[in-house]
């Protein structure tokens, strides 16, 4: 189940952020999202957070939330596991 | 249509240069006109500041861009600006030379560094809220909205201790990301008018040709002509940038592609933002 979620997930990223030239199976599970990871950025963040709600139905209230949900794809998957409606 | 697009200034310095004829080219003529040594990022001379090396280390990587992109056969239809990327914008439009470009947005960032003796500034990028509780904040706070750059994405600009009592409201309001920045002047607000006379100096230094690619200002939407530009120069340091209505204006006048030409990606990402939105409504 959560493998599914993190294979959609991976596809959201590149999806919503317009990533060309990647494919979902090249983002790592566990590798950070920001800074030296995949790089991306709060402008970003905020991105996938839309994306997030839309697909899932799934909030980030605050900026706490978003630090501890956007460490990686996994913990993304797991948020929305937890949180979905 | 493609539009060149020039962002602000760098938050940061990358390390890893380009490695080529028309870099090499770039980083002697910086060497020259402003003294600063964009390989080991320092400068000669005492004055000026890390602020004002950014900003030249950004305007040279425009410049550096476009060469490239020119290259690459991607010639622009329109040009549009950001902040502090009209001085590269304006070499690129042929208004003034890139030795100009580079010696202006020195002396620019040399005058600006100079607000900092009496107090300490800062920038803050306020992600995720909307327009209305900003600027309650920044009303709260004595600071001021430096840059509209998306729905959810705001700049605000003022004094550190202020700046820093905007964080803390921002984050309590339920701001996705607050983040602060030193900057020697509190750029985009009217507290630049200090220093208005100076620039003015500054910018009357300069011949301004009328520029040969139509050139969008960040402030009304409109077209600079050769004869504006001093005067915009002025006010663009005094007034917010309104990123989302010149996207906005550069989609109406029927640009399909957006170069960002310089560094980083903040622009496109914006752009990205403003579209996807606009195809949620």
């Amino acid at each position: 189940m959560i493998e599914k979620l993190i294979s959609e997930v991976k596809q959201l990223i590149i999806d919503s952020l317009r990533i060309e030239g990647m494919a979902a199976e090249e983002i790592e599970t566990d590798v950070a999202l920001f800074g030296e990871g995949l790089g991306l950025d709060s402008i970003d963040a905020l991105q996938l957070v839309v994306a997030m709600e839309k697909d899932y139905g799934v909030v980030v209230p605050d900026a706490a939330t978003g630090t501890l949900v956007f460490q990686s794809v996994r913990s993304m998957a797991e948020y929305i596991s937890e949180n979905r409606k | 249509m493609n539009c060149y697009m020039f962002p602000g200034q760098p938050l940061t310095h990358n390390a890893q240069l380009p490695d080529d004829s028309d870099f090499s080219e770039i980083a002697e003529l910086t060497l020259l006109r402003t003294g600063v040594n964009l390989h080991d990022f320092t400068r000669q001379g005492e004055d000026g500041s890390v602020s004002a090396m950014l900003q030249i280390y950004g305007v040279a990587m425009s410049l550096y861009q476009a060469r490239r992109f020119r290259l690459q056969g991607v010639r622009p239809d329109l040009i549009a600006e950001h902040s502090m990327g009209i001085y590269p914008a304006l070499a690129v439009s042929g208004s003034i030379s890139e030795g100009d470009a580079l010696e202006l947005t020195w002396r620019v960032g040399c005058c600006m560094n100079s607000m900092k003796k009496s107090r300490e500034y800062a920038l803050g990028c306020v992600v995720g809220l909307t327009l209305e509780p900003v600027l309650s904040i920044a009303e709260n706070n004595g600071v001021y909205l430096a840059n509209l750059n998306t729905s959810r994405h705001f700049l605000l600009s003022g004094e550190r201790r202020n700046m820093e009592a905007a964080e803390t409201e921002a984050l309590a309001d339920g701001a996705f990301s607050v983040k602060l920045f030193p900057s020697d002047a509190p750029l985009h607000t009217p507290l630049m008018a200090e220093i208005e006379g100076e620039m003015r100096g500054v910018f009357s230094d300069y011949r301004y040709l009328e520029p040969n690619l139509p050139l969008l200002d960040h402030i009304n939407q409109d077209f600079l002509a050769a004869t504006e530009i001093t005067e915009f120069m002025i006010r663009e340091l005094e007034l917010p940038v309104y990123w989302e209505k010149s996207f906005i204006a550069l989609k109406k006048a029927g640009v399909g592609k957006f170069f960002e030409v310089g560094v980083g990606d903040s622009l496109k990402k914006y752009n990205r933002w403003i579209e996807n939105e606009a195809s949620r409504q």
